[in-house]
C-alpha cells in the first residue's frame, strides 16, 4: 500500500485547492473518499498488552491506505480508527487522553439521553459487543471482490495473533446491494443513496454543485477543511478543538459508527397501507418521507416524477436549495434529507448549517429481499452507518439531537426524522402539499421505529503521523 | 417606552438584599434556598398571577471581574434581580402580586431592603418602582397576544393536528360532521392552566373530542 | 441566559445611541426574529449611580464602571444559541458588546464563548407560562387559530363538497404549522 521512505517524509504528496495545502499521504484515505468498494469488513477488535498492541499498530500502519491519489484502484484497503478506551489501553499519556474532547471519552453509549438513543434505541437493546465497552479499534477492509475481502482480513488477524496485540471481537461485514448483478448504492428501504456529501478544500475531488456551502451570490463553495480535519481552520475562522499535541490530533478526525437495523417488513406495509390512502400514490409517498424519490431524483427538483437524467447528472443531482420552498409544497420541511443537510431552509444564505455537515461513509448490511417477496423484521438487513467530522458534538450530535430527532430549528415542534426518528409508535410527520388533490398534504400518525439502533461508538482516526507515535510510545503532550 | 413591546411589558427590578452580622444565614443564601424550593410548574405562584410570560429571580452577589487591565471592583451590597414580561399595565401587576401571591412576595422580599410588606398594595408597587431599572432595548418575538391567548391557540394546534390525522381519507361529509363536533368541544373546553400541567397536552392526552 | 459586563462610563452614552438606533432601523430585531428561538431578550444599561439605594443604612455603591446586564429566554442548548448568534448576527452583536470590557468579538466563537461563560450568572428561579412550547411553537398555532376561525366561520353550512375543497385550503393553510409540542432536547 504504502513503503516507509513516504512515512519518513522522503517524499510526500500534497494537494493546493483553494488555498489549503493538505498532506494527502498522511491523512486515512477513507476520511478523504469514498472508496465505493462493494465489500467491506470492519474487524471490531480488542487490544492486549500495551506492548503487543503497540507492536500490532506499527505493523499496521504499512498496510493502511492513505489519500493519495491512485491511479490504479488496489483491489482492497485497509483504514484504522480507535475507542477512547483504546487509547487509554495503548497508554497514552494521561494529559493527551484528558485533551481529548468529552464527548469522545465519555463514548456514544454514555450520550444517549442526548441523542435520543432511548426506549427501542437504548443500549440495552444493543449488541453485546457494543453493550461491554470494549471494543477497541475498528479496523476496515474494503474490497473489490469476496476474494480479495477474505485474503487481506486474514492477514490483518495473523498479525494480530503474532504479536499478540488484538483480539477479535466481531466481524461486521457490510455489502452493496446487488440487483442484477450489479452493485447498486441502494438500502434496504429501497432508496438509492450516496448523495450529497460536502465538498471540503483540499479534496481530491471536483467541487459538485450543491454539496459544499452557498456563497452570498448563490454559488457554491467548497467548505473549510477544519470541518472535517483536525489542524485546519474551520467555518468559524479557528482551529477546530483537538487533543494535545498537535501531531496526535493534526490530519486526523473523528468518527461516528451506528449500526442501524432496519424493519423492513414493517416500513414496507406501512408505505403500502399509507400510500393506498394518498392520491399521489405509493412512490410519490415514499418520495416526500425522505426528500428523493426511491431511484434518487431530488423532490425539490422534481416533485411530480422520477428523472432517471436528472439523477445520472452530478451537476445536477445534488444541486437545489429550499428558499423558495420555505413551506414545503415540493419537498416537505421535514424529509429525511432535508433534515439532514437543511441547506438555505432556515434563511441567513445557510450560514447556520454549514458547521453541522457530516461526511457519510455508510454501507448496507444483511441479504437484501426485492419488493414484494416476504421479508420479517428480524431478518438482518440494515445500514452500517458511518459519519466523519471534525467535531462529533458540533456536528453529528447536533444533527441527530437537533434536526433528525427533534424539529423546531425546521419549524415542525417535537415531530422526528419520519424514517430514522425513535417514534417509540407516536410520532407524526406531515407531509406538506398543495391543494391539488392528487397532492394534498398528508400527515403520517402512530409512527413506529422504522429504523433501531443495534450499536455502535465514538472513535478517532489519527493520521499517519499520529499512528507511528502511538505505534512507539512516542506521544509527548508538553 | 423602551420597557414595553406591544401590549408585553418587560419588567427589570433590582431590589438590594438586607446584609447582617448577627444572622446564622445569610439573608441571600436564605433566599437562595427558598427559590430552589419553589415549583415551577402550574402551581408556580407565577401561575396564579396568570398574566406572567416568563420570570426569573436571580441572586446577584457582585459584578464580573473581567480581568487585567480591567479594574476590579465589587458591590457593596447584593441584589435581587426580577426579570419578567407579562401582559399589559406595570401597576396592575404589582397590584395582582400583591393580592394573590401575598405569601410567595413576603417570602422572597423580605430580605430585602426597605420592603413594606403587601398588607398596602399601593405601598408595595411604589416600593418595587423605586427599585425598577429602565429596559434600555427590548426585543419580543411575539408581542402582541396574552398568556391565555397562546396558552388557547397552542391547545387547538394541538387538537386539530389529532382531527386531521384521525380523519385522513374519510369522506367529505364525515369529516364536516366531525369539524363540527370538534368545534363544540374547543368552545367548551377549559382553558389551559400557565405552567406546564394542562397548558399543552398531547392529543394522546387529552381528547376531548372523542368518544 | 443572564449575563452582566462592565463599561467604561464615556462609553455608554454611545451605547444608548446605538440601541435607539437599533430600535429604530430594526436588523436586529429581524434578524432575532429569523433565528426563531428567543422569546424575549432584554438589554438593560445601569449606570454606576443608579443601583436602587433605599435608605442611609445600606451602603452607598461607589463604582468606576457602568453596567450593562442582558437577559434572554430562549429554546435551544445554550451552545446552539452561542453559536447561532457568532454565525449570523455578529455585527449587531459586536456593536452592543464592544463597549464592555474584554471583549473578545463574537467571531470566532471560542473566545466568544469564553467570555460569555465568564461574565454569566445563573438563575435561581424561573418560571415559563408554556414550558413545552417554542416560540415557534407559539407562532405556528397562532398562524392555525386564525386559519381555523376563519374555516369555522362558514364550515358547517357548506355543501360536502364545498366543505372538501374549503377543507383542503384549510389544510395547505395550516399544514407547515401543525408540529407536536414537547420538552426540549436535553442540554450537552
Amino acid at each position: 500500500m504504502i513503503d516507509s521512505a513516504k512515512i519518513d517524509g522522503a517524499k510526500i504528496d500534497s494537494a493546493k485547492i483553494g488555498g489549503t495545502k493538505i498532506d494527502v499521504s498522511d491523512i486515512q484515505g477513507f476520511a478523504l473518499k469514498g472508496y465505493n468498494f462493494p465489500y467491506a469488513r470492519y474487524l471490531l477488535l480488542e487490544l492486549g498488552h500495551v506492548k503487543g498492541a503497540r507492536d500490532f499498530i506499527g505493523q499496521i500502519v504499512h498496510y493502511l491506505t492513505t489519500g493519495e491519489r491512485w491511479e490504479e484502484k488496489p483491489v482492497s484497503t485497509v483504514n484504522i480508527a480507535f475507542t477512547f478506551p483504546g487509547l487509554a489501553k495503548l497508554e497514552l499519556p494521561e494529559p493527551t487522553l484528558l485533551s481529548f474532547p468529552v464527548e469522545f471519552q465519555q463514548g456514544m453509549k454514555a450520550r444517549g439521553e442526548i441523542l435520543y438513543d432511548t426506549g427501542k434505541n437504548s443500549s440495552e437493546h444493543w449488541e453485546p459487543v457494543w453493550r461491554d465497552n470494549r471494543v477497541h479499534i475498528w479496523l476496515a477492509v474494503n474490497a473489490q471482490t469476496p476474494a480479495a475481502l477474505e485474503e487481506q482480513c486474514a492477514l490483518l488477524l495473523q498479525i494480530a495473533n503474532q504479536t499478540g496485540g488484538a483480539m477479535l471481537l466481531q466481524a461486521q461485514d457490510a455489502h452493496a446491494i446487488f440487483i442484477d448483478g450489479k452493485p447498486t448504492t441502494k438500502e434496504h428501504f429501497g432508496y438509492t443513496d450516496g448523495f450529497g456529501n460536502p465538498d471540503f478544500k483540499g479534496a481530491e475531488r471536483d467541487c459538485v454543485p450543491g454539496q459544499g456551502k452557498l456563497t452570498a451570490d448563490g454559488k457554491w463553495e467548497a467548505l473549510a477543511t477544519g470541518e472535517f480535519l483536525l489542524g485546519y481552520a474551520d467555518e468559524s475562522g479557528e482551529l477546530p478543538v483537538a487533543p494535545i499535541p498537535h501531531l496526535l490530533a493534526r490530519n486526523g478526525t473523528f468518527m461516528v459508527y451506528r449500526k442501524m437495523h432496519q424493519n423492513v417488513a414493517t416500513f414496507r406495509s406501512f408505505l403500502e397501507e399509507q400510500g393506498r390512502l394518498y392520491p399521489g400514490g405509493k412512490e410519490k409517498l415514499a418520495s416526500k418521507f425522505v426528500g428523493r424519490w426511491r431511484d434518487g431524483t431530488p423532490v425539490e427538483l422534481s416533485p411530480d416524477g422520477m428523472d432517471p437524467a436528472l439523477v445520472a447528472d452530478y451537476d445536477r443531482n445534488t444541486n437545489f436549495t429550499y428558499g423558495k420552498d420555505l413551506n414545503g409544497l415540493r419537498c416537505p420541511v421535514g424529509a429525511h434529507i432535508r433534515r439532514g443537510n437543511p441547506r438555505d431552509a432556515f434563511g441567513f444564505n445557510g450560514e447556520l448549517v454549514n458547521r453541522r455537515r457530516i461526511m457519510r461513509r455508510g454501507l448496507t448490511y444483511g441479504t437484501y429481499v426485492p419488493e414484494g417477496q416476504p421479508v420479517r423484521d428480524e431478518d438482518e438487513h440494515g445500514i452500517i452507518f458511518m459519519a466523519l467530522n471534525a467535531s462529533l458534538f458540533r456536528q453529528f450530535e447536533f444533527v441527530q439531537q437537533q434536526w433528525i430527532e427533534y424539529g423546531n430549528d425546521l419549524h415542525q415542534g417535537n415531530d422526528k426524522d419520519l424514517v430514522i426518528g425513535n417514534h417509540g409508535g407516536r410520532g407524526k410527520s406531515v407531509l406538506q402539499g398543495t391543494a391539488d388533490p392528487q397532492n394534498p398534504p398528508f400527515l403520517c400518525a402512530n409512527l413506529p421505529n422504522f429504523v433501531e439502533l443495534r450499536g455502535g461508538d465514538y472513535f478517532f482516526m489519527p493520521s499517519l503521523t499520529a499512528l507511528q507515535m502511538i505505534a512507539s510510545g512516542t506521544v509527548d503532550p508538553r | 417606552m423602551a420597557n414595553q413591546s406591544g401590549q408585553i411589558y418587560g419588567l427589570t427590578i433590582l431590589s438590594p438584599i438586607l446584609e447582617g452580622d448577627t444572622l446564622d444565614i445569610a439573608h441571600a443564601t436564605a433566599l437562595r434556598w427558598y427559590l430552589a424550593s419553589l415549583p415551577r410548574d402550574h402551581t408556580s405562584p407565577f401561575a396564579q398571577v396568570s398574566s406572567t410570560h416568563f420570570a426569573r429571580l436571580v441572586v446577584m452577589d457582585d459584578v464580573v471581574f473581567v480581568g487585567a487591565p480591567a479594574i476590579e471592583e465589587h458591590l457593596k451590597s447584593r441584589y435581587l434581580v426580577f426579570e419578567t414580561n407579562f401582559d399589559g399595565d406595570l401597576d396592575a401587576y404589582l397590584i395582582r402580586m400583591a393580592k394573590e401571591i401575598p405569601d410567595f412576595v413576603d417570602s422572597v422580599w423580605k430580605h430585602c431592603v426597605g420592603y413594606p410588606g403587601v398588607a398596602d398594595p399601593a405601598a408595595f408597587g411604589a416600593y418595587m418602582k423605586k427599585c425598577q431599572i429602565e429596559t434600555t432595548f427590548f426585543f419580543a418575538d411575539v408581542n402582541n397576544q396574552t398568556v391565555q391567548q397562546n396558552l388557547k391557540a397552542l391547545q387547538l394546534q394541538s387538537a386539530l393536528s389529532h382531527f386531521i390525522g384521525q380523519n385522513q381519507g374519510k369522506p367529505a361529509a364525515e369529516i364536516q360532521k366531525s369539524f363540527g363536533v370538534l368545534l363544540e368541544h374547543l368552545a367548551k373546553a377549559p382553558a389551559p392552566l400557565p405552567g406546564g400541567k394542562d397548558s399543552e397536552k398531547t392529543a394522546a392526552e387529552d381528547r376531548p373530542y372523542d368518544r | 441566559m443572564n449575563a452582566v459586563t462592565p463599561m467604561k462610563p464615556w462609553k455608554t452614552p454611545i451605547l444608548r445611541v446605538l440601541f435607539f438606533v437599533l430600535g429604530a432601523i430594526k436588523p436586529l430585531q429581524s434578524g432575532l426574529k429569523n433565528l426563531s428561538f428567543i422569546h424575549f431578550a432584554r438589554w438593560v444599561i445601569i449606570d454606576r449611580t443608579e443601583f436602587p439605594h433605599l435608605g442611609p443604612k445600606q451602603p452607598q455603591e461607589k463604582l468606576q464602571y457602568d453596567y450593562l446586564i442582558f437577559f434572554s429566554n430562549f429554546n435551544g442548548t445554550w451552545n446552539q444559541y452561542i453559536d447561532a448568534f457568532s454565525a449570523v448576527l455578529s455585527t449587531g452583536l459586536n456593536a452592543i458588546w464592544m463597549w464592555s470590557e474584554k471583549f473578545p468579538g463574537s467571531v470566532p466563537v471560542t473566545p466568544f464563548k469564553g467570555y460569555i461563560n465568564q461574565v454569566q450568572f445563573d438563575t435561581d428561579y424561573y418560571y415559563n407560562a408554556y414550558p413545552r412550547a417554542a416560540t415557534n411553537d407559539v407562532k405556528a398555532a397562532l398562524r392555525v387559530q386564525d386559519a381555523f376561525t376563519d374555516f369555522a366561520q362558514t364550515s358547517q353550512t357548506l355543501s360536502p363538497a364545498e366543505f372538501e375543497k374549503a377543507y383542503l385550503e384549510f389544510l395547505v393553510r395550516v399544514q407547515a404549522d401543525l408540529g407536536s409540542t414537547g420538552m426540549a432536547p436535553v442540554g450537552t
